[in-house]
């Protein structure tokens, strides 16, 4: 199989989605350096040929190209993953994992939006932006405490899936958007539940604990 | 605020071994965590290094680190360790305040008058239960107490009876749920919530759609009152 590049920013959360599924598949991939802040280098055309709004991860893969995260979980996945556990053939199983990235895409958003205009002075109503993640941070306790009495650690169910990859980032940098752990003890339990997944990593703001 | 008497902080269930939480009660900071051992312990949340929250940082065997530069302290509050200086006798000064703490009716408990843990007997539960879940609202605690009983569970409104201390009963058809009242903030609560005995795992989970929705009444509520006393 040929290489796969990632174009990735290390201080991008929707990137490090990216990064913890080929380390939790075990999967190299040369990774571009793509200077973001303050270089802006993902509004090069380069970049932007690729993804037309300069959004990072994005993913080449001879003449595949692909940006937004979810959708590049949900393609490796489907092609480096030999187990399938990551992304369910089930048709239920599938379709729980395939509504948490939409979940994640849509909802969380805010919690993404709120952290780079609390930390990169990205343009937002700060306010606005961590009322509407904490809603979406609230939905997701309201389901693992659910999952909790039927004895599933993981959102889709026994087992992880690219929906806990998708969602895990959000809440483990939380603090940066000024929303603490202390009203979500379902996803604290689950936190340690992803921490637990062959392969995981952190990125900067996720401590390591040691 | 002075604190006075036994405040239930979080269920015994969400604090496993080797982990913390943050809390408040009435605005004041408190991390509750758990030793490898099982003891739980009631502290102040606050590293008095640089004042960041003991929360943020990772239990250890018997001793709890902080984040920011891994000063680790023992069950006692006293500092043993600093990695910057690791040859150092510690100072015996250099210690977090801690506070009574008492497990009772699958809740852990913290009292913080001045007197310590003698100050009260810890509230007497049943041990036979189940947890339910915490359910945090922006709404003062006397108000999330008040919506309980209009907030039905399959069109049967709950019963209310107060017990004692900040604890009440709920009686929820068949169930009996018991809960723990917290006064996070001024404008913010906790119920910490357990059912009595051992329903079934569909129960509990019809029981926190309830919880849920006890949230969103609540939350619905307080947000009306304040439209209510801006207008006036």
């Amino acid at each position: 199989m040929s290489a796969l590049t990632l174009y990735n920013y290390d201080l991008d959360e929707n990137c490090y989605k990216v990064r913890l599924l080929l380390s939790c598949l075990g999967v190299e991939a040369d990774q571009v350096a793509v200077d973001v802040m303050p270089g802006k280098e993902n509004l090069s055309p380069a970049i932007l040929a690729m993804s037309p709004f300069g959004a990072l991860p994005v993913v080449r893969h001879d003449d595949l190209v692909l940006y937004e995260a979810e959708a590049i979980l949900a393609w490796l996945a489907e092609t480096r993953d030999p187990k399938g556990g990551f992304l369910p053939k089930d048709p239920d199983a599938f379709g729980r994992v395939m509504m948490w990235l939409a979940f994640s895409a849509r909802e969380l958003d805010a919690a993404v939006q709120a952290r780079s205009t609390a930390m990169m002075d990205a343009p937002g109503d700060i306010d606005a932006l961590r009322m509407a993640a904490r809603e979406a941070l609230r939905a997701m306790d309201d389901h693992m405490t659910r999952q909790h009495f039927d004895g599933f650690e993981y959102f889709a169910g026994a087992e992880p899936t690219i929906a806990d990859i998708a969602l895990f980032p959000s809440f483990a940098l939380s603090r940066d958007y000024n929303v603490d752990h202390d009203a979500f003890p379902a996803l604290r339990r689950w936190a340690r539940a992803v921490r637990k997944i062959d392969g995981f990593i952190t990125m900067p703001g996720i401590p390591e604990y040691h | 605020m002075s604190l006075q008497g036994w405040y239930p902080l979080v269920l015994a269930r969400d604090i496993a071994p080797g982990t913390s939480a943050g809390t408040r009660v009435e605005g004041k900071e408190i991390v509750a965590w758990r030793d490898d051992k099982g003891a739980a312990h009631v502290w102040e949340d606050r590293c008095p290094h640089r004042g960041m929250k003991m929360s943020f940082g990772f239990v250890r065997g018997d001793h709890i680190a902080c984040l920011y530069h891994g000063w680790q302290y023992d069950t006692a509050g006293q500092c043993r360790y600093i990695p910057a200086h690791p040859d150092l006798d510690v100072p015996k000064t250099i210690k977090v305040p801690t506070f009574g703490v008492a497990e009772a009716g699958g809740m852990v408990w913290g009292n913080f008058d001045a007197e310590g843990e003698d100050a009260a007997p810890h509230p007497d539960l049943p041990g036979d239960i189940t947890p339910l879940r915490t359910v945090f609202a922006d709404c003062p605690a006397a108000l999330l107490v008040e919506r309980v009983p209009f907030t039905p569970l399959d069109g049967i409104a709950p019963e209310v009876k107060a017990t004692e201390g900040r604890i009440i009963e709920i009686r929820l058809g068949d169930v009996t749920l018991i809960a723990g009242i917290q006064p996070v903030a001024e404008r913010e609560a906790a119920l910490h919530i357990v059912a009595a005995g051992n329903p079934s795992n569909d129960q509990m989970k019809r029981l926190a759609f309830w919880a849920e929705q006890l949230r969103r009444d609540a939350e619905e509520a307080a947000a009306n009152e304040k439209i209510g006393e801006i207008a006036a």
